[in-house]
């Protein structure tokens, strides 16, 4: 293809456990056109410069999900991330393995917390005793109940998501975004028998655990938006089993908290959130934090405009998410 | 040391279809894959899966249609017994739970695909192997098994006149490691990588058949492989035959569609053979865009079409070709796809050694012939893999306990440190990169003794080259470098049936097409061509045809 050349300056993670100390940065300069993918820079670079350089990698086309690493500190498919952009923005290429797994080798990480996470999930057609498949034909499905699998079954495992993910960073227990996505998956699927229960099962130390900050999203190559299946779920889960969990509780709390006044009461959040008993236990450290910020003790006024916040909330209300 | 009933290698849907087929008769299952089996390259499958399932189409057109796309190569029992379990094998794929697309009434959706009579290519949007290998994997999860994941296969071990396990090379440790099996299942897929411009993955290298080949197994048909018509430009990227399917048309420099002189009926879909080369065609004789190349145009589809139905390849095409298919038209050319030819099998997947089975793209029952037909690919591995699972597990019921030691792998890995450890030598990768650009320039769409002749003695070079290849990474944790070099080797041995098999074929015939023979020759050269190893090259024979209904006519779309 026709074209000029760039200088892409790439620098490549490269540690060895077994025989390095450190981490340390390989510098490679290479002369590409900018619509190279940053994989077909590493293959390069294994194939003239250096063939101990490690990394996984498959069908450089996007489907296999073998390559997601970290591109100037992005989660990205390298197979589908051209060279061009990242030089204009960056001035160079710094290329590390995924974040919230060790490191095997180079780019290669230990994957095996992600796919557990996976399994966790259940992933596969739970039978519903009351609804058998039919017999030597396929399942019917509505267009509305196609169009509930619009997105979940584009992805790829790459897990760009759960590198990503800071709440997996916070506590390994959070199942990170592509499980969640997957048991989304599973739960609107007319063919599963046990939608109910795997609600119920992925609340403790599970869906409440995101904190929504939609970094899944931003990272997701294959356009799942597993923030948004997250939240989809947490609104399954309330209509499911009603804000039973300590993390639908709080979800719920927050809502008609700030519905009263316009404004977060915090103290009254926390016994919202943790019921009487819970509010109690939790009384020491409150002190604690309210020597610091007496602010947070006090019930705070209600601000002025409130009705436009009234407005808000019936909005909602028509049509909108709780969670 | 590690011992199964049934070891299958290759995690993909073969594979996969052929560990639940055995799990399901009762026997230990391991699988060992150089990939996580969600990582396979059954996933990067795009079209569709046929089966005649609807009111107008019969299963027996389904099965004349994949005789005359094989070109009367493919064997017609195998062609019966393979249409007439689509139906059933679509309906379990249902409710294992792949989710297919859909018509308005709530059916499977169906589109039509090249040399079908009518159509019957189910599917799920452009993402059909994915659908299905999500599905697969899932139910097989719900079974025992033990998977041996990022392990390649470095040979089998056949003794006493029977394969009694496996040589794996655990990437993860760098040790190689025996594994004792009553039968073992090849389900490693291709080697499209033997290739330069080809649509496969980079690790579709075809280990397993290379490893069947050195342990005595016949490869079958070996010169037959397919050029996809429609890839993109410079990464040779798949762009689906389902963008025909839902109405794509194909123009060259001129704005001809110009399949109408080479198809008259059917014009953009005829079958891919008969595509790809008229797309050489006009290319070669002037009338494609410059740069060499012609277009695709979806664009009359409508953006609502091309976005829903052709997701992944609207996908590709803006992100690998910097080209909008709802606005522009794809420029394409065709590109190495799959290989019709491998380990030769019958129905029940057994190869000609006891205990040795195969299923999916690393086998030839033969059922694609000289030609395959699109969506019938994904239908073979589910078919024919759960067929070698069932009868590798009946195998191992009443086979001996093999004699397999932990010497075994000592003994393989002295071997590979011989092969590959000097203190000068060549690295892997430019041995792989000038065998590539030989199969491309010489191994192609068109076809003559001179460049064929020529081509075998360049590969003859190379494989003197590789006797003095080098491995320069010392670790032991994930080393590309020593799996490079053990890859090569299976390619270098694989494009040697090819070409071996090409030059003997006289004749042209489905996707094989001589310019110096440029007929189909029924008389001479109706029959498979089996490859047996050699240490100085493939040793050929032939086998017949098995015919059941259908006579030999001119194949005309």
């Amino acid at each position: 293809m026709p074209g000029e050349l760039v200088e892409a300056p790439i620098e490549v993670y490269r540690f060895d456990p077994a025989t390095d100390k450190a981490p340390r940065y390989e510098r490679h300069v290479l002369s590409l056109a900018p619509h190279t993918p940053v994989l077909t820079a590493l293959l390069r670079i294994r194939a003239e410069e250096d063939p101990t350089l490690s990394l996984r990698y498959s069908c450089r086309s996007a489907i296999c999900g073998s390559c997601a690493m970290l591109i100037n500190s992005k989660s990205r498919l390298a197979c589908q991330t051209p060279i061009g952009p990242e030089i204009e923005r960056h001035g160079r290429i710094v290329v590390d393995p995924m974040r919230n797994q060790p490191v095997l080798r180079d780019l290669v990480t230990e994957m095996t917390p992600f796919w557990s996470q996976y399994r966790r999930i259940e992933p596969h057609l739970i039978a519903d005793p009351a609804h058998p498949m039919p017999e030597g034909r396929p399942t019917s499905m509505t267009p509305a109940q196609v169009e509930r699998f619009r997105e979940t079954p584009r992805c790829i495992a790459c897990a760009a998501c759960y590198s990503a993910c800071p709440a997996v960073e916070a506590d390994p227990m959070f199942p990170g975004p592509m499980a969640l996505a997957k048991l989304y998956r599973f739960v609107v699927d007319p063919r599963d028998g046990a939608t109910r229960e795997r609600l119920v099962r992925i609340q403790p130390n599970g869906l409440w655990l995101c904190l929504r900050c939609h970094l899944c999203t931003e990272a997701c190559p294959k356009g799942v938006r597993p923030s948004e299946r997250i939240m989809d779920l947490k609104e399954l889960a309330i209509a499911a089993q009603g804000a039973t969990d300590p993390g639908s509780r709080h979800a719920v709390a927050f809502k008609e908290n700030i519905r009263e006044r316009g404004v977060l009461n915090e103290l009254k959040l926390a016994r919202q959130t943790a019921g009487t008993a819970g509010f109690l236990a939790q009384l020491p450290q409150g002190v604690r934090i309210a020597r610091r910020k007496p602010e947070l003790s006090k019930t705070p006024p209600t601000i002025a405009g409130k009705e436009e916040v009234e407005k808000l909330y019936e909005a909602l209300d028509d049509g909108g998410s709780s969670a | 040391m590690r011992r199964h009933d049934v070891v299958v290698v290759g995690a993909g849907l073969a594979g996969q279809r052929a560990a639940l087929a055995a799990v399901g008769a009762g026997a230990d299952v391991a699988i060992v894959s150089k990939l996580h089996p969600l990582r396979s390259h059954s996933g990067a499958a795009q079209g569709g899966i046929n089966a005649a399932v609807g009111a107008e189409d019969s299963v027996d057109t389904h099965i004349y249609d994949t005789v005359k796309g094989s070109d009367y190569l493919g064997d017609q029992d195998a062609i019966e017994f393979f249409c007439r379990e689509a139906g059933p094998t679509v309906v379990e794929m249902e409710h294992f739970g792949t989710i297919f697309s859909r018509g308005d009434d709530g059916s499977l959706a169906r589109r039509p695909f090249g040399g079908a009579g009518f159509p019957r290519t189910i599917y799920a949007a452009d993402r059909t192997g994915l659908a299905l290998l999500q599905a697969l994997y899932e139910r097989l999860g719900t079974e025992p098994f033990t998977l041996y994941e990022e392990w390649d296969l470095t040979s089998l071990i056949v003794r006493d006149e029977r394969c009694q396990g496996i040589v794996g090379f655990d990437r993860r440790t760098g040790s190689f490691e025996p594994i004792a099996a009553k039968a073992v299942v090849i389900a490693t897929g291709p080697a499209g990588r033997i290739y330069g411009r080809t649509t496969n993955a980079h690790t579709c290298t075809g280990d397993g058949i290379a490893a069947a080949y050195r342990a005595g197994a016949f490869l079958k048909d070996m010169e037959f492989v397919q050029f996809h018509p429609t890839a993109l430009l410079e990464s040779a990227i798949l762009i689906t035959e389902g963008a025909r399917g839902e109405g794509g048309i194909l123009k060259n420099g001129k704005g001809e569609r110009f399949m109408s002189r080479y198809a008259p009926h059917v014009l953009e879909l005829a079958s891919r053979d008969v595509v790809s080369r008229a797309i050489w065609t006009e290319v070669k004789e002037g009338r494609g865009f410059p740069g060499d190349f012609v277009h695709l145009e979806l664009m009359h589809l409508g953006r609502e079409r091309i976005e829903s139905r052709l997701e992944e390849i609207c996908d590709f095409s803006r992100k690998f070709a910097g080209i909008d298919p709802v606005v522009e038209p794809i420029p394409v050319m065709p590109a190495q796809h799959y290989m019709m030819g491998g380990v030769g099998t019958n129905i029940q997947g057994a190869t000609n050694i006891p205990g040795l089975f195969a299923a999916g793209e690393a086998a030839c029952v033969s059922i694609h012939g000289a030609n395959r037909l699109g969506g019938n690919s994904l239908l073979e591995t589910l078919v024919f893999g759960k067929q070698a699972g069932i009868a590798a597990a009946a195998y191992a019921r009443t086979a001996a306990d093999p004699s397999i030691v932990v010497a075994d792998g000592k003994a393989e890995a002295a071997r590979i440190e011989t092969m590959v450890r000097r203190p000068d030598g060549e690295d892997p990768a430019t041995i792989r990169v000038d065998l590539q650009r030989l199969m491309d320039a010489q191994v192609g769409i068109y076809r003559d003794f001179a460049t064929l002749a020529d081509a075998l003695a360049k590969l003859k070079a190379l494989k003197a080259r590789y006797a003095k290849v080098r491995v320069r990474d010392g670790s032991k944790a994930f080393n590309l470098n020593l799996v490079e070099a053990l890859e090569a080797g299976n390619m270098l041995d694989l494009a040697e049936t090819i070409i071996v098999g090409a030059i003997a074929r006289t004749e042209s015939r489905g996707a094989h097409a001589r310019t110096d023979h440029p007929k189909r020759d029924d008389a001479g050269w109706m029959r498979h061509t089996l490859a047996a190893y050699a240490r100085d090259g493939p040793k050929l024979s032939y086998a017949p045809v098995a015919y059941t209904r259908w006579e030999p006519k001119e194949r005309v779309y």
